[in-house]
């Protein structure tokens, strides 16, 4: 690593070279707030929560748009706490609904840290109302902060640009566009915009059947099963219900990068479906179906293709393959096609 | 006109939403997504463009009522009120923050015709299709810019850069926008970055009370083109735009004739780009965005755009007025220029003065000069008692009427907690109340503020509501929230904010916590 020399509040601290100095901050232990940065996205300075000062400066900087520089002198203390519960007391005043279970809000963790407090509601805070038909995603646009991270997610990293901002001034607010709902406009409903809303502004509408804050739910890091590119998410389950409530991912997580898409995100409805098969079962002579074993049920299906392959020839069997195979899996079909069942009529339906 | 005909390039949009609105009518969803498709943009994209402007939703020859301070307090918003009430079905009446008509207040416009001094019966004859009164310009032959002398002159003689930037410094010419920034010092910085450079003029003239770019523009388009085209040569610059409010059409149209007119100027370009109603677009970076076709939001500095502007080339953007002086700067030197100016401050300016006097207008006086000789010389005294004088834009302070004899400098107003700002005088009387005033400015900030940072998207707001009795600060937290917004604005929206709210805490201390 090439180091950069720099000094925290006096201290020597060491930054990679080109280094965000809100990066680097965060490895010297100092971690300023911010509520409109993403690590995936062009700086924005927007919040200016994470304010420091940096010699020769007129002004505090945001760190999260500033490259560290050999013998940069930073300040995190002085007047900046200050500045800052300032700045979460500002918009407090302004955010009069709180995000309920299930949902995040950073703002008001911080304003608990900070111990901010408004000293007023703005009497414009209040915003109208939206009401989106699509049943996976919900806007709150009195919690909403404008902060943007949604928009530029959106557009930057999922190349999309259902979200906008609208206006100017006092009416400025964030819509889908043209004030539409998310269905008419290119949203693919992915939910990448809610994942980075610090606020909970915008939120999974199944997510508010639980009453526990974002917190207190419990994380369980499994592989998605919707496709083969095995992305990796947390199943969040409330404790009291043991019921899955939303899925988040993260984007230390790989291959996806915090990334899903609209089945991934919002397809978990199955999990506690009653519909849903939980064993094996075999059609019984009674035309019923009986619950049965793997090695049962997997001898009958065995006999089920031989049968027609006595009957009728092996080309008379063909396999079709789900779209929810990984490549390995989608080899042993083509292999247990050719081989076992000695047909050649083999294919995914990913392929059409 | 087809959209199919309009430039693809993502720099054309704004032109190309303003000729829809021209030639097709407001943008609808329809048409902005249709334009967007044409030009290979997301459609939300060019969605969010189209609202941060005040005019392209709205029809042409819509009703605009200015409630800038000075027509305010000539009673603007009650001519909106009834502008409303006379407008037909179908006919927006709109207000606009300032028309920059402020010597004729109160004013609006129907479509491109400025309604000076408006009234009913001036309402009922626009709205009739009946030709609307002249708009007059008040002036004088001041020494380097005379405003009323015939526009054409001879060019300005062709320095080496070295001899520009020394006459430049020489003669002390600041930027005249309202920063103040000295002119030389910003032209050595572009100059030290590798080309391609590009020159842009700010004629965005939106800070309240200010006329004095528009009367320049009406009155000797030449002499901003021959002050730009020295700035092309000096920044080795292809291409100069030029960047102007759309309520400006008289300046348009003038502008669009001198550069028809100038034939070839060294295979050099220069290129008129319209704005579509937003102030905080005369804010440089804002005004960056804006031409790139992006909402006006204000980018973060550094880089600044003598390091990267335009598309990302090395950009110097410079003022109206400022660019207009150099032509006479270099024909009869720094010094010259720099002798102009009293009480030893170095130069002349344009200033534009407005409200409380009897000949409002725009005239060329030397620095230094005080609120009272301004008021006396030129606009042939006060026509009531002054309650108080702003004297340079929102952002540049109230004064009681006893500041009246400071000079009108840095260094004379920085006592008084004002700034020169843009020069925009704008004497109010005494029935006029501060807090009102007050909060007819803070309403302006919130109002333009493009909601890109906390402290300025809710800091403004606050201290409008402030002043206008609908929350209560203690002191402590009134001064924790100007601090917030000078501290941590991005732009000099923000940072300036604070200044009027200090003022009245100052100069009547009575009104606020």
């Amino acid at each position: 690593m090439s180091g950069v020399r720099f000094t925290v509040d006096g201290r020597a601290a060491l930054a990679e070279s080109g280094e965000l100095l809100l990066h680097a901050l965060r490895r010297n232990g100092e971690a300023p707030p911010t509520l409109c940065h993403d690590d995936k996205l062009e700086p924005y300075g927007g919040c200016r929560l994470c304010l420091v000062e940096v010699e020769g400066s007129p002004r505090p900087v945001p760190s999260c748009a500033v490259r560290v520089e050999e013998g940069m002198a930073v300040t995190t203390n002085g007047g900046l706490p200050k500045l800052r519960r300032t700045l979460t007391e500002m918009l407090l005043t302004e955010h009069v609904s709180t995000a309920g279970g299930g949902r995040a809000d950073e703002l008001a963790d911080l304003a608990l840290e900070l111990g901010a407090q408004a000293p007023f509601v703005l009497p414009d805070a209040g915003r109208e109302p939206y009401e989106d038909r699509n049943e996976l995603m919900g806007y709150d646009p009195d919690a909403c902060i404008l902060c943007g991270r949604c928009i530029r997610y959106t557009q930057d990293v999922m190349q999309c640009s259902a979200l906008t901002f609208e206006g100017r001034g006092p009416e400025a607010r964030i819509v889908p566009t043209h004030g539409h709902s998310w269905l008419d406009t290119e949203c693919e409903l992915c939910g990448g915009c809610l994942s980075v809303c610090p606020t909970g502004a915008i939120f999974e509408k199944k997510s508010t059947g639980t009453t526990m804050p974002d917190t207190a739910l419990r994380k369980v890091k499994t592989t998605c099963t919707y496709c083969g590119v095995g992305c990796q998410l947390d199943l969040n389950v409330d404790p009291e219900s043991g019921k899955v409530v939303k899925v988040t991912s993260d984007p230390s997580y790989l291959p996806n990068e915090g990334e899903l898409c609209v089945k991934g995100r919002f397809s978990f409805g199955f999990i506690n479906h009653p519909d849903r098969l939980t064993e094996p079962l075999i059609r019984g002579a009674d035309g019923e179906l009986h619950p049965a074993s793997w090695e049962e049920a997997i001898a009958a299906a065995a006999a089920g293709l031989n049968g027609v392959r006595e009957r009728h020839g092996d080309q008379a069997v063909g396999v079709l393959a789900s779209a929810r195979l990984t490549n390995e899996e989608n080899y042993l079909i083509q292999k247990l096609a050719r081989t076992a069942l000695k047909t050649n009529s083999v294919h995914s339906c990913e392929a059409t | 006109m087809q959209l199919a005909e309009l430039p693809t390039a993502r720099t054309s949009l704004l032109d190309n939403l303003g000729r829809i609105r021209r030639e097709l009518g407001p943008v609808t969803p329809e048409l902005s997504d249709a334009l967007a498709d044409h030009m290979r943009i997301r459609r939300g994209e060019v969605a969010e463009v189209v609202s941060f402007y005040s005019f392209l939703g709205l029809p042409l020859d819509s009703l605009r009522v200015c409630t800038g301070p000075v027509c305010a307090c000539r009673g603007g918003h009650e001519l909106l009120a009834l502008a409303q009430e006379l407008a037909p079905e179908g006919l927006p009446a709109v207000e606009v923050a300032c028309l920059g008509h402020c010597d004729l207040a109160p004013v609006g416009t129907r479509g491109d015709t400025i309604l000076p001094g408006l009234s009913r019966k001036v309402l009922d004859a626009a709205l009739a299709g009946e030709a609307a009164p002249p708009v007059a310009h008040a002036t004088n032959d001041g020494p380097s810019l005379g405003l009323s002398r015939p526009d054409r002159e001879a060019s300005p003689p062709r320095l080496p850069p070295e001899r520009v930037l020394a006459e430049l410094e020489a003669s002390g010419l600041v930027g005249l926008g309202g920063a103040g920034f000295p002119t030389w010092r910003k032209w050595e910085a572009v100059r030290r970055e590798p080309g391609p450079r590009v020159v842009i003029v700010n004629a965005d003239e939106g800070e309240p009370g200010t006329i004095k770019d528009r009367y320049l523009m009406e009155l000797r388009p030449n002499l901003l083109l021959e002050g730009l085209l020295v700035a092309m040569e000096f920044a080795q610059a292809e291409h100069g735009y030029i960047y102007l409010r759309e309520e400006y059409a008289t300046a348009r149209a003038r502008l669009l004739e001198a550069i028809a007119a100038l034939g070839d100027v060294y295979g050099r370009s220069i290129e008129l780009v319209v704005g579509a109603g937003s102030y905080i677009c005369g804010e440089e970076t804002a005004m960056l965005e804006s031409m790139e076709g992006r909402r006006g939001m204000p980018r973060l500095r550094p880089p600044f755009p003598a390091q990267r502007g335009f598309l990302g080339a090395p950009t110097l953007i410079d003022n109206v007025e400022t660019l207009a002086h150099i032509p006479a700067i270099l024909r009869n030197g720094g010094a010259w220029f720099a002798a102009l100016g009293r009480r030893g401050e170095p130069g002349t300016r344009l200033w534009s003065l407005s409200g409380a006097v009897e000949r409002p207008g725009c005239y060329e006086a030397g620095n230094g000069i005080t609120l009272r000789e301004l008021i006396e010389e030129f606009g042939g005294g006060p026509t009531d008692e002054i309650g108080a004088v702003v004297p340079g834009g929102a952002a540049s302070g109230i004064l009681p009427p006893a500041a009246l004899d400071v000079p009108l400098t840095r260094a004379a107003l920085a006592e008084w907690g004002a700034s020169v700002g843009s020069a925009a005088v704008q004497v109010f009387p005494a029935s006029y109340a501060p807090l009102e005033l007050l909060t007819e400015t803070m309403r302006f900030f919130a109002e333009e503020s493009c909601q890109k940072c906390t402290p300025c998207r809710i800091g403004t707001r606050g201290l409008h509501h402030l002043a206008a009795g609908r929350v209560s600060f203690s002191g402590e937290e009134l001064e924790a929230w100007l601090e917030a917004l000078e501290q941590a604005s991005i732009c000099g929206l923000g940072q300036g904010a604070p200044i009027p709210v200090r003022s009245v805490k100052r100069h009547w201390p009575e009104l606020l916590p």
